[in-house]
């Protein structure tokens, strides 16, 4: 019966999220657009842009093998599979003991499966972008997990009743760690918002899509259904990931029980990935260009890294001391 | 009436009478060999089952029992415990879709009536090792085991790879064999028996320096048979150079069986009255740390496929042997516990992943005549089952949850993790390096068509057949983790260490 309940709150969830990650995206185009004096295109533009993609023809090319087709919809399963596991307001629908290593696996999971299904096509551009996806990949997420392990293992002492699962920061946050906490908070907002970014692939960091570099590089042999696919896929990946950064740092919620309860402090949790992803993307996007390969991962190791090394050791001295 | 003595009757009559049944012309040699495997496989399930519900099997050959007028044992016997049982089970099982592979992959080789006697006495050996509860047997079986993997390794003589390599495993195989003959050698002559229960009992009597000399002679042989680091160079050449169905037996079972399940066995059923066990456990602690960074980084760099799963052979058994190490300085403990328990299980799983990897090489080797990773681009276009079978092996191999291989390596991550953090770090580091090899190998087999590739297809369903069951085993395995690690895994390490009632069943019992 739990199951059951279970179940029908994922796809609910994945219909809410659905809709308001391309609403946003919207308002993020709107933004950007007004920011350099433009008019731009109406908020619901994505939903048009979706809803053509998906009546469009698809065309496969001759060298892409069976992952070409099974990779977007691999990817959108992962994805959906991941928001059972989203601290979205209230706790995940499947939180249990350790969850948070699902999370981002799942997570890092819907890339691969994307690399994956870019490399199947043959295309020699594609290929360069998958190359490029896969060091951005590989650089991204150490800073992301020794941020996260170090603020959940900071909770886990303030006797939690599932450690390290996502739900336990709905329990007590960091910044209840005292003052050498809120130091280390403020570096791991830093080191959160720039992985948002190189996660979601903006700015800095929009290298392995690259529209005028190589060709749109992942995204070059994908057409129709499966563009589609993958476009709404990643921005439902886009809403998740900063849905962790929200969880992490920003947990406050209303307490409130009953189904109302939910789906108010799931507007609020809606309305805090709004303003981080304002931050994170449409105002990151806007003022900065793309750097080359080389030095976003330089970047991503010596600044982000190291700034999550830092925070992380200043939280553990302010939990130990 | 115990199913015990056909597991090993059934095979070694199959294989003597191969020579009969080959005179029939035509398929007779091929389906009888699969019978044969077959009828066996049928025996290990159910002398699996005896062996969970009834307990320890311990069968004196015979007689009744194994003491005559004697207080002692004077007769071979056969001791199968849990761990016993589960290693039969999984030795027959690959052995069936090793031989059941064999039907279509050897076809175009000759002299195949020697290679079907020579299969089924591979897997008559290592089932003599698995069940034996006599160490002198135990040395038989592993000569037996050990010469039918030369012979089997060196079997495409026509080429000069299998002959380098078969001389070069022999050489050096016939050294760490002769090691093992040493030490029971000097054991008989200090303690004047050969049952493995009863030397235990006598070595908790009287601990000489004799046994840990004894001790050392074992784990240096019996180290070389698994291929751990210093010693694993025999390895990546004799699993590329052998005919794939042969590698996936050697690197399935052949490694586990005469390396690991024997350390194990000795170890705890022998010595662990006699030694510390803790030092014995750094000992194989610090071997196995070599062999995760050795293996997993060599796999990386190699551009022969049959090579690369080679050194990620060597790498994986790095983790069994991590696993195994803990559970000897840990004893007694929870952490000790489930590090044994993961070793056991990723044992079962490295066995059924690590087949369909080399069934799966050898599928690609048949079709298109090379090994090398640079000429197989794109193979995923016009072999895609194929693939596919890659696709999940290499996934399980590397830990990914859905599949079977997780489990096992969360098992002796969460214990290494606990033992000492830095050995957990080795145990990630090592599997970083094995991720990046397998990678390196999908983007391979999925990237552009080459025009060799062009013309392949996939093999036909003598070959498929046993790489989609052991897919399906990796998947079914996979959904049910930790019901198997806490059904069977636990209980089998648990019976490991309880020496007590491995002494206690031989001597009362029988």
């Amino acid at each position: 019966m739990k199951i059951a309940y279970a179940l029908l709150g994922l796809i609910l969830l994945y219909i809410y999220v659905s809709i308001i990650s391309l609403l946003f995206s919207g308002i993020d185009r709107k933004l950007v657009a007004r920011m350099q004096r433009r008019i731009g295109p109406p908020i619901l533009q994505p939903f048009y842009d979706f809803l053509k993609l998906m009546s469009k023809e698809t065309i496969i090319p001759s060298t892409a093998n069976f992952m070409f087709k099974a990779a977007p919809v691999l990817m959108l399963a992962t994805v959906i599979a991941l928001l059972a596991y989203t601290p979205v307001g209230f706790p995940p629908l499947f939180a249990t003991k350790g969850d948070i290593i699902v999370f981002i696996y799942l997570l890092t999971l819907a890339d691969f499966f994307l690399i994956l299904g870019i490399i199947s096509s043959g295309n020699p551009y594609g290929r360069i972008g998958a190359a490029r996806e896969v060091a951005m990949l590989v650089s991204r997420e150490p800073a992301m997990m020794l941020g996260v392990f170090a603020v959940m293992w900071g909770i886990s002492k303030l006797n939690v009743e599932k450690p390290f699962s996502l739900s336990s920061l709905y329990e007590h946050n960091i910044w209840e760690l005292g003052p050498m906490a809120w130091i280390a908070a403020v570096v791991l907002i830093y080191v959160f918002l720039a992985w948002l970014a190189s996660e979601i692939e903006v700015g800095f960091f929009n290298i392995p899509e690259a529209e005028e570099e190589i060709a749109e590089g992942t995204l070059v042999e994908y057409s129709g259904r499966y563009l589609g696919i993958i476009k709404l896929a990643e921005s439902i990946k886009e809403f998740i990931a900063a849905s962790l950064v929200v969880a992490v740092l920003f947990p406050w919620q209303l307490n409130m029980s009953g189904i109302e309860g939910y789906i108010l402090n799931l507007v609020i949790h809606t309305l805090k990935v709004f303003v981080v992803l304002l931050v994170s993307k449409t105002i990151f996007r806007t003022v900065t260009g793309r750097l080359r390969i080389t030095q976003a991962i330089n970047v991503l190791w010596t600044r982000v890294f190291a700034a999550s090394v830092v925070g992380a050791l200043l939280l553990a001295m302010g939990v130990m001391l | 009436m115990t199913w015990l003595p056909f597991i090993i009757i059934i095979p070694l009559f199959g294989a003597f009478s191969m020579p009969i049944v080959s005179l029939l012309k035509g398929k007779a040699k091929e389906i009888w060999a699969t019978i044969i495997s077959l009828a066996t496989l049928i025996v290990g399930i159910e002398v699996f089952r005896e062996v969970w519900t009834g307990g320890t099997i311990v069968y004196a050959l015979g007689s009744e029992t194994p003491f005559g007028k004697a207080n002692f044992p004077i007769r071979i016997v056969w001791e199968v415990d849990k761990f016993g049982a589960i290693m039969v089970l999984i030795i027959t099982f690959v052995s069936f879709l090793a031989i059941l592979y064999s039907i279509e992959y050897m076809k175009h080789d000759t002299g195949l009536e020697k290679y079907y006697t020579l299969i089924l006495i591979l897997e008559l050996g290592m089932l003599g090792i698995a069940i034996t509860g006599d160490i002198f047997n135990f040395y038989v079986f592993l000569e037996i085991m050990s010469i039918a993997s030369y012979a089997l390794v060196a079997f495409r003589n026509d080429t000069w790879e299998g002959i380098e390599a078969g001389i070069k495993y022999m050489f050096v195989g016939s050294l760490a064999s002769s090691f093992v003959l040493l030490g029971i050698a000097l054991l008989y002559g200090q303690y004047g028996t050969l049952t493995i229960g009863y030397l235990a009992l006598k070595m908790s009597q009287n601990p000489t320096i004799v046994a840990k000399v004894a001790l050392a002679l074992f784990l240096g042989g019996l180290l070389f048979k698994s291929g751990a680091a210093p010693v694993h160079m025999w390895l990546a050449d004799a699993h590329p150079a052998a005919p794939s169905s042969i590698s996936a037996m050697l690197s399935g079972l052949v490694i586990k069986i005469g390396g690991i399940y024997a350390i194990a066995r000795v170890v705890f059923s022998m010595f662990l009255p006699a030694v510390n066990l803790a030092t014995v456990g750094w000992i194989v602690i610090i071997f196995a740390c070599i062999t995760l960074i050795v293996g997993n980084a060599m796999a990386v760099v190699q551009e022969d496929m049959k090579r690369l799963l080679a050194y990620s052979s060597v790498g994986q058994i790095g983790y069994i042997l991590l696993g195994l190490g803990i559970g000897m300085v840990a004893y007694g403990s929870r952490v000790g516990e489930i590090a044994l328990a993961g070793a056991i299980y990723h044992t079962v799983n490295h066995a059924i992943m690590k087949a369909l990897l080399f069934l799966v090489a050898g599928a690609v080797l048949h079709e298109l005549g090379t090994r090398n990773l640079n000429e197989l681009s794109g193979l995923a276009r016009t072999m895609p089952k194929t693939t596919f079978a890659f696709l999940i092996g290499a996934a399980a191999i590397v830990g990914m949850p859905p599949l079977n291989g997780f489990a096992s390596k969360w098992l002796i991550y969460e214990s290494s993790a606990l033992f000492n953090p830095i050995i957990g770090a080795i145990a990630i580091i090592g599997t970083a390096f094995c991720t990046a090899a397998y990678i390196r190998v999908l983007f391979t087999f999925f990237g552009r068509p080459s025009e060799k590739v062009m013309k392949a297809k996939d093999p036909g369903i003598a070959m498929l057949l046993p790489m989609m069951i052991l897919v399906i085993a990796i998947i079914g395995m996979g959904l049910f983790p930790w019901q198997i690690s806490d059904k069977f895994m636990i209980p089998a390490a648990r019976t490991l260490w309880d020496i007590a009632n491995y002494v206690a069943s031989l001597m009362g019992g029988g």
